[in-house]
């Protein structure tokens, strides 16, 4: 993949020079710094996250102002984007839409991280039967399509939108749940912790203190991962009418009205969906950035010019 | 490979179980429960008992849920309580339209997948890698019903190439090339998501398998790089690729159910998403636990394949161990 860090070869040389060594932060920071679709992703992020915040200051009109006088119009001067087939201004629904997206998106990954690592440390920590019957937990809830729960949960509880995300929560903790108990299963092998308890100190202390903490990068990423998986399950629910429910707007419920009037104005469907799309795309690539930076393991992915330049420079044997 | 079988076949059975279950407590954990389809405003509690009598919700619970269980068994779903139907007669046609739909998709996406990503992996970094990177991207980032609707609007709005939606035409029921017509739009848009994992699964496991001793020791030896690639490391790297189609194939049917829902496809997803708007408990448990049915013996029998594809791969009593 394109993904992979490009070397900064002036920082390289500035490091041989000095006498520290670079820290780890510094060094994940370079590297993510480097990677062009990482940089790219995290603007994307940050000018959604700027539109959802100052969306009642941005947005021309109420977002569910119906206006029945001006229904189902093109772009105009008034309306940049055209109106819906109530009337409402189509750009102005967007900008509330981001909020939604972004809402659930952040929230739900949050919550995923908080008790998928809670259960993936006990899990991993204690080990024995609470580890089996926790896994087999998962297993159950991994061989069960997600979206099914969620629709099944929020048609019988009714569509709030404190359900969707609870829902969405319990849902999509496992992934996270997994890894770390992987990284624990490591973890608690290490010296540090044979030490700590040697000294006395308590299980939870370790659990949190020590182990959790050296498994923040990898959390870290599932985390902004998930987080693009949550803006999609969303979309999906208030698409099929579950999620967010008028007149709260949402991506997902404009792109359920786009589709029923799709005959009289098909244009409509692009725009909720584009933004759904660059918003995830965003949220994965800068994902992918820090999980590229942080592994060690990655290797360099030199450009075939510059190689070829360095062997030219160093190459003893010239070919 | 007995023990395993039969310990893997309990896991599974159990998992279902498990699943009725909630499906079950969840129905009967709602704010009044089932008895919310029937009951009309207006009704004296005389008239609800008698209802509440006639569909059995008024014995204990655990007696309606092993009553349910057991006639489930026996291919008896219930009726609905609108139109008082066996719910069979929903599920099993919309399972079969299901599996005509998904099946290609998923063929389809294979037959693509696998190829393209032996080739990426021989030329990794290329333009066709990067081109299948860009799409796996994008299959991972795009609602898939935002897909279908695009090509909707595109190829049966713009184009008018293709139907728009549903799976025939008023007037060719039944015809084959009609269905395929049909079937078009929906299969694009499923094949997308999947490419989007299987293209990268693929590349990584051919990547991983290239990259191993007794490859370059074949290439040591003279073999040609086609003998290299094809006979040596596909067969093993195909083997990984196996568990994943097992583990995706919950995100499938989820994607499955929302591209049914935008092209009006008469499947399992849009009976479950229609009765969830209409609270048919009755067929929505039924609908569950035959998804997760089928979605538990696909795992099982990637599983199985694993373990006897694999030579490696020892099967004890306690499970699974690497030799």
């Amino acid at each position: 993949m394109s993904t992979e860090p490009k070397a900064a070869a002036p920082a390289e040389e500035t490091a041989v020079l000095s006498t520290k060594p670079e820290s780890l932060g510094h060094q994940v920071l370079r590297k993510f710094l480097g990677n062009k679709l990482a940089i790219m992703g995290l603007i994307l992020l940050l000018f959604f996250i700027v539109v959802a915040l100052l969306a009642p200051y941005i947005a021309p009109y109420e977002p569910a102002k119906v206006d029945l006088l001006s229904s189902n119009k093109g772009p105009s001067a008034a309306h940049w984007l055209g109106t819906d087939n109530i009337g409402r201004d189509v750009f102005s629904r967007l900008l509330y839409g981001s909020r939604v997206s972004l809402v659930v998106g952040f929230s739900v990954a949050a919550g995923a991280v908080i008790l998928g690592s809670l259960v993936g440390s006990v899990a991993g920590y204690l080990g024995g039967w609470v580890d089996t019957v926790l896994m087999r937990l998962i297993d159950v809830m991994l061989s069960f399509p997600g979206l099914f729960l969620n629709i099944l949960v929020l048609a019988i509880f009714g569509s709030h939108f404190v359900y969707l995300i609870l829902i969405m929560v319990f849902t999509s903790w496992m992934g996270v749940a997994r890894l770390v108990r992987g990284q624990f299963l490591q973890l608690r092998e290490m010296q540090y912790v044979e030490a700590a308890r040697a000294i006395g100190v308590p299980s939870w202390q370790i659990m949190f203190n020590h182990l959790l903490r050296n498994a923040t990068g990898p959390i870290i990423v599932a985390a902004t991962l998930n987080v693009g998986g949550a803006i999609l399950g969303e979309s999906a629910l208030s698409f099929l009418g579950l999620g967010v429910q008028a007149p709260q707007t949402s991506w997902g419920q404009m792109l359920s009205n786009a589709q029923q009037y799709m005959l009289v104005n098909p244009v409509f469907a692009v725009y909720p969906g584009l933004c759904i799309f660059l918003t995830v795309l965003a949220v994965n690539f800068v994902g992918d950035g820090i999980r590229d930076a942080m592994d060690p393991r990655q290797k360099i992915h030199i450009p075939k010019g510059r190689m070829a330049e360095w062997r030219a420079r160093f190459s003893k044997s010239r070919a | 490979m007995w023990e395993y079988l039969v310990r893997r076949t309990a896991q599974s059975l159990l998992t279902l179980l498990l699943i009725s279950i909630v499906t079950f407590g969840l129905i009967h954990a709602a704010p009044g429960g089932p008895a919310t389809m029937f009951i009309k405003p207006g009704q004296s509690p005389e008239q609800v008992a008698r209802q509440m009598e006639l569909w059995g919700l008024d014995r204990p619970l655990h007696i309606q849920y092993l009553d349910w269980l057991g006639r489930m068994t026996r291919g008896d779903f219930g009726n609905t309580f609108r139109a008082n139907r066996p719910v069979g007669e929903l599920l099993w046609p919309a399972l079969k339209n299901t599996v005509i739909l998904m099946g290609t998709a998923w063929l389809l996406s294979l037959l693509v997948a696998i190829p393209w990503g032996i080739y990426n992996s021989t030329r990794q970094y290329g333009i066709s890698d990067n081109l299948a990177a860009a799409v796996g991207y994008a299959g991972f980032a795009m609602p898939a019903f935002w897909f279908g609707i695009i090509l909707q609007v595109t190829f049966a709005l713009t184009l008018k190439w293709l139907p728009l939606s549903d799976m025939h035409s008023m007037s060719r029921r039944g015809e084959f090339l009609d269905l395929l017509r049909h079937m078009v739009l929906p299969v694009m848009t499923l094949v997308l998501i999947n490419l989007a994992s299987y293209l990268k699964y693929s590349r990584a496991s051919m990547l991983e398998v290239l990259g191993q001793d007794y490859v370059r020791t074949a290439r040591a030896k003279g073999v040609p790089e086609r003998k290299v690639v094809f006979r040596h490391a596909l067969r093993n790297a195909l083997i990984p690729i196996i568990t994943v189609l097992g583990l995706d194939l919950p995100y499938i049917v989820g994607g499955a159910a929302l591209t049914e829902t935008v092209f009006n496809w008469p499947g399992m997803g849009r009976l479950f998403v229609d009765n969830a708007m209409a609270r048919e408990y009755t067929v929505l448990m039924g609908v569950t636990v035959v998804t997760a049915f089928v979605v538990i013996l696909g795992n099982l029998l990637a599983d199985i394949l694993y373990a006897a594809v694999d030579p490696r791969v020892r099967l004890t009593g306690k499970g699974v161990t690497s030799a």
